[in-house]
């Protein structure tokens, strides 16, 4: 029996690390506060840049740990440093002693209705990227199932890089989320013209400059470099976004007969708090602070406690698979050399 | 009563005589020339005050009030208030008793014009009457309350937390000439009476040191000197006073007839606004009251220090504190002589050099014209929502919700578009620019036909009361819209909003007077709760247009302290009644925050 490791978190970091850790030959505790494993992922439908089905990969990943401890539906409610190591308490009265905590604690999709002047939950036709894929996934929507769609926009950067929105950081993956989404809208309603209302467009990943060409080049999605200023509705119920196109220096407005807007990441709210249980603060960034932000990202200052995936800022899959790796063998040299 | 001397003259008094005639001379030269600054309405305003009955009782009352008795620090601090009004008012009633006692007893002496500051060393007492029992009587108990407050002064240099203050400002050099001028002027005026009480007579101050000093010092070699150390340190005080503080107690005396009389800043450094700057007593209680000057940032900026920096024409600090200034106008409801922040700011900025001047005279509105012209109709009512309110839509349907409830027949003046009621661009000092707008948005205004106009923005519902001359149309605030609709019965609130707290939007509060509008609709629709500093003590959310230079990254901490100061009563929900604290607060609450548009509509019947 080899030493406990304590993962909190049941997303793709925590899901990856998890299946390494077995790997590895250790068997993982791993708690989800929610009924199911694959978090933000597991909401979504395809994954860019080659449309990979989002179940198919929580599918794949759940399979392979099977064999680790997983408690859904359970939370941390408290955490105490021991001399070897730290006595952690779940929501379900299981009471566990270990070695290594691991926060793969995610993020938290940025509450689009905090941009009031976008009207998401004020006006009908405004959605987010999220609802957006619930509709990909279930087709159960009453902004979009039953209605003409004739024009669509994209709001690029809703809490992200806004100092306004209390957020100053670039969530990187929803310039690729919304043309992706953009163009899967124009597969489902060839006829519709989508725009997309951007500041930049930050296209670093594998495949993603492609994506955006075809976007441009095959799907003829509109893009608009420009903040909108704000958003209303008309009798009609469809949407009015005033934008300005800053590449022709003129204002613009547009009606459109839906709005998503591309709500950014946050740092989790409660994961600040597990976080403060095992004194590891929050960097200046508002996610959880590394050890440093070079070599040790996924390292902290707190003896034993790690950091992997979105809790120390966004990511894309891939990234965050990469670094589950890494802090598995991370917390694999640590134990050994505990002993 | 008899003249110890037949000259009636000593050279002591020489000095006095050389500080009166400069400070009096300074003070009629300023005046007169602050009052030929004055353009030619104000002029005939200021004069018409002075000879009209009700404008002349009003000055004499506030003269007496402020000047004298100091009754507004009074409510801010029971010993900050005796401290002030003790010297001034004992000052006054010395000097007043004094020439009182020289018309009773030396008539013959009065043209001289600092017999009566002297009197006591000129005279001799040749008999005792009760007449002069109360005389000598009531001037030592003035000259102690003066020394109570001048005691009181030292400790309040010490120890300025006792008087309610918490920081002030660093006295100049000469503010401490003066200052300890003035200190010494009341110790030295008691040793000089004292010394001649048994010539002049005295009462239960002077009789007994006069005998305290003869048990001890046994010759009077003392008397002279001192009569001469007074006389010095009265020429000192007021050979400095122009240059120091202390010219807020000759300014103020302009002011208040200036104000009364209703006169504006026209311009930022002559006229009225010059006589504000001189008002200034420096006191510092704009420093504590100012909302920027949380955590101890930004202490220069505040007003004391616009009116230091206008007096030394230091022209990049009186533009940094100008610009940075949010215009929430606490420092004026604090203010002792009442110098008003935030139209002084206005004014400085307004006489800047620009690189460019837009030009808003050609902007075409006939479209919006068209969406609300119709026929004149009183009971029409016309919505302006505003650049805020176009930020904040929940605000705008709330409303458009509660005038379809109360059967209300309006038109939306900028739903699909608007202009900007010109309210940031008076602030930033562009006035020909504000005009620009005001003229355009009355065009739409007058085309609309309606009766009133609702605003659901205090920013816009200012300069619209203010600057708009609306004749024929009413113009109001939501709050108050609303409210007249709950009492013609037109809405009808449920009460089951839980706990409330309102925020008075500095716009709306000290900018237009309005407290109890607000509260009376929302004590109908929940539990009302107060804030810790709330009507024109309110604290400004930290979101205001007024400022030009204050980053985004300095505001939170504004916002927080003004979102701790509300919710210390623990309000379910925090309520204000302008666009702009909405989203601010919103920004770091832990609480809802609402409008009141909002909060009415949820709650209607």
């Amino acid at each position: 029996m080899k030493d406990n490791i304590v993962i909190v978190g049941g997303g793709i970091a925590g899901m990856e690390a998890a299946r390494q850790l077995l790997l590895l030959g250790y068997k993982p505790i791993l708690v989800e506060k929610s009924d199911h494993l694959g978090g933000h992922v597991a909401d979504w439908h395809c994954l860019f840049p080659d449309m990979t089905p989002a179940q198919q990969v929580v599918k794949d990943l759940t399979e392979q740990i099977k064999d680790a401890n997983i408690f859904l539906e359970t939370e941390v409610s408290f955490i105490n440093k021991m001399k070897m190591g730290y006595n952690v308490m779940f929501s379900n009265g299981v009471n566990v002693i270990c070695k290594a905590i691991l926060l793969a604690t995610g993020f938290d999709l940025f509450d689009a209705s905090k941009k009031e002047e976008y009207g998401y939950g004020i006006y009908d036709q405004v959605m987010t990227n999220k609802d957006l894929e619930h509709w990909f996934n279930t087709g159960d929507d009453k902004r979009i199932t039953g209605k003409d769609i004739k024009k669509i926009g994209f709001v690029h950067c809703v809490g992200s890089r806004d100092v306004k929105a209390g957020n100053q950081q670039c969530s990187k993956v929803c310039c690729i989320t919304a043309i992706k989404q953009a163009m899967e809208m124009k597969e489902r309603f060839p006829d519709a013209e989508v725009y997309c209302f951007y500041m930049d467009l930050r296209l670093f990943g594998k495949k993603y400059e492609d994506f955006y060409i075809k976007a441009q080049m095959e799907s003829g999605v509109h893009f608009i470099r420009g903040r909108v200023s704000e958003v209303s509705e008309n009798l009609q119920g469809q949407v009015i976004v005033k934008t300005e196109d800053t590449l022709s220096g003129k204002p613009a407005k547009i009606t459109l007969d839906l709005l998503v807007l591309m709500a950014g990441i946050v740092c989790n709210r409660e994961a600040v708090q597990t976080a403060s249980m095992v004194q590891v603060p929050i960097d200046s960034d508002g996610f959880l602070k590394s050890r440093d932000n070079i070599l040790n990202i996924i390292e902290t200052d707190s003896k034993g406690v790690f950091l992997a995936g979105t809790a120390t800022g966004a990511k894309t899959i891939p990234e965050t698979a990469a670094e589950a790796r890494a802090v598995a063998l991370a917390i694999h040299n640590y134990l050994v050399s505990q002993q | 009563m008899i003249d110890r001397f037949a000259s009636g003259f000593d050279p002591f008094v020489i000095p006095f005589l050389i500080g009166m005639i400069f400070v009096l001379g300074y003070c009629i030269i300023g005046a007169i020339r602050l009052i030929l600054q004055l353009d030619a309405e104000d002029k005939k305003k200021f004069f018409l005050s002075l000879i009209t009955p009700k404008t002349i009782w009003k000055n004499i009352k506030d003269l007496f009030l402020n000047c004298l008795i100091h009754v507004k620090l009074w409510k801010r601090n029971k010993l900050l208030g005796y401290m002030h009004s003790s010297i001034a008012f004992g000052w006054f009633m010395l000097i007043l008793l004094g020439h009182i006692e020289c018309f009773v007893y030396m008539p013959h002496r009065v043209k001289l014009f600092y017999y009566p500051i002297f009197f006591n060393y000129f005279v001799a007492e040749n008999e005792y009457t009760l007449r002069g029992a109360i005389f000598f009587f009531l001037m030592d108990f003035f000259l102690l309350v003066v020394l109570s407050g001048i005691v009181l002064a030292i400790i309040k240099r010490v120890r300025s937390r006792l008087f309610g203050m918490r920081r002030t400002t660093r006295p100049t050099l000469l503010d401490r000439v003066g200052l300890y001028s003035l200190w010494m002027i009341f110790p030295l005026r008691l040793l000089a009476e004292s010394f001649t009480a048994h010539i002049s007579g005295g009462s239960f101050l002077t009789i007994p040191m006069n005998m305290m000093f003869k048990a001890f010092l046994g010759d009077q070699m003392n008397m002279l000197p001192t009569w001469w150390a007074y006389s010095i340190c009265l020429c000192i005080f007021m050979c400095v006073l122009p240059f120091t503080r202390y010219m807020h107690i000759p300014a103020e005396m302009l002011l208040i007839p200036f104000r009364n009389a209703g006169l504006t800043i026209k311009h930022a450094r002559r006229g009225f606004a010059k006589a504000q700057v001189y008002s200034c007593p420096n006191c510092g209680v704009c420093i504590d009251a100012c909302p920027m000057s949380i955590k101890k940032a930004n202490i220069k900026d505040t007003t004391v220090y616009l009116n230091r920096n206008i007096r030394r024409r230091n022209e990049q600090r009186i533009e940094e504190i100008s610009d940075k200034c949010l215009l929430c106008g606490k420092c004026t409801a604090v203010c002792q002589v009442g110098v008003d922040g935030p139209q002084m700011r206005i004014a400085q900025r307004s006489i800047r050099n620009y690189g460019l001047d837009q030009d808003y005279s050609g902007m075409d509105i006939s479209a919006i014209k068209e969406s609300v012209a119709s026929e004149p109709s009183k009971d029409k009512v016309l919505y302006f929502a505003g650049c805020m309110t176009q930020l904040t839509p929940a605000i705008s349907r709330a409303m458009e919700s509660i005038f379809r409830k109360a059967g209300v027949d309006y038109a939306f003046m900028d739903k699909d578009g608007g202009l900007c009621c010109g309210r940031p661009i008076l602030m930033a000092g562009r006035f020909d620019q504000a005009r620009q707008l005001i003229h355009k948005n009355k065009e739409v205004i007058k085309a609309s036909g309606a009766g009133t106009l609702v605003l659901s923005c205090p920013i816009c519902y200012k300069i619209f009361r203010e600057h708009y001359k609306l004749e024929g149309i009413r113009v109001m605030h939501h709050t108050e819209y609303m409210l007249e609709l709950v009492r013609a019965g037109r809405l009808k609130l449920d009460g089951g909003a839980g706990s409330i707290v309102y925020h008075d939007p500095c716009e709306l509060g000290r900018g237009c007077g309005i407290y109890e509008q607000p509260r009376e609709v929302l004590r109908q629709t929940g539990e009302l709760v107060e804030a810790e500093a709330n009507r024109d003590m309110a604290i400004c959310c930290g979101g205001s247009l007024g400022s030009l230079t204050l980053g985004f990254d300095k505001r939170e901490d504004l916002t927080r302290n003004a979102l701790h100061n509300l919710t210390v009563n623990d309000p379910d929900t925090i309520v204000t009644a302008c666009p702009l604290c909405k989203s601010t607060f919103a920004r770091y609450a832990d609480k809802p925050v609402e409008d009141i548009a909002e909060t009415v509509d949820k709650h209607t019947k």
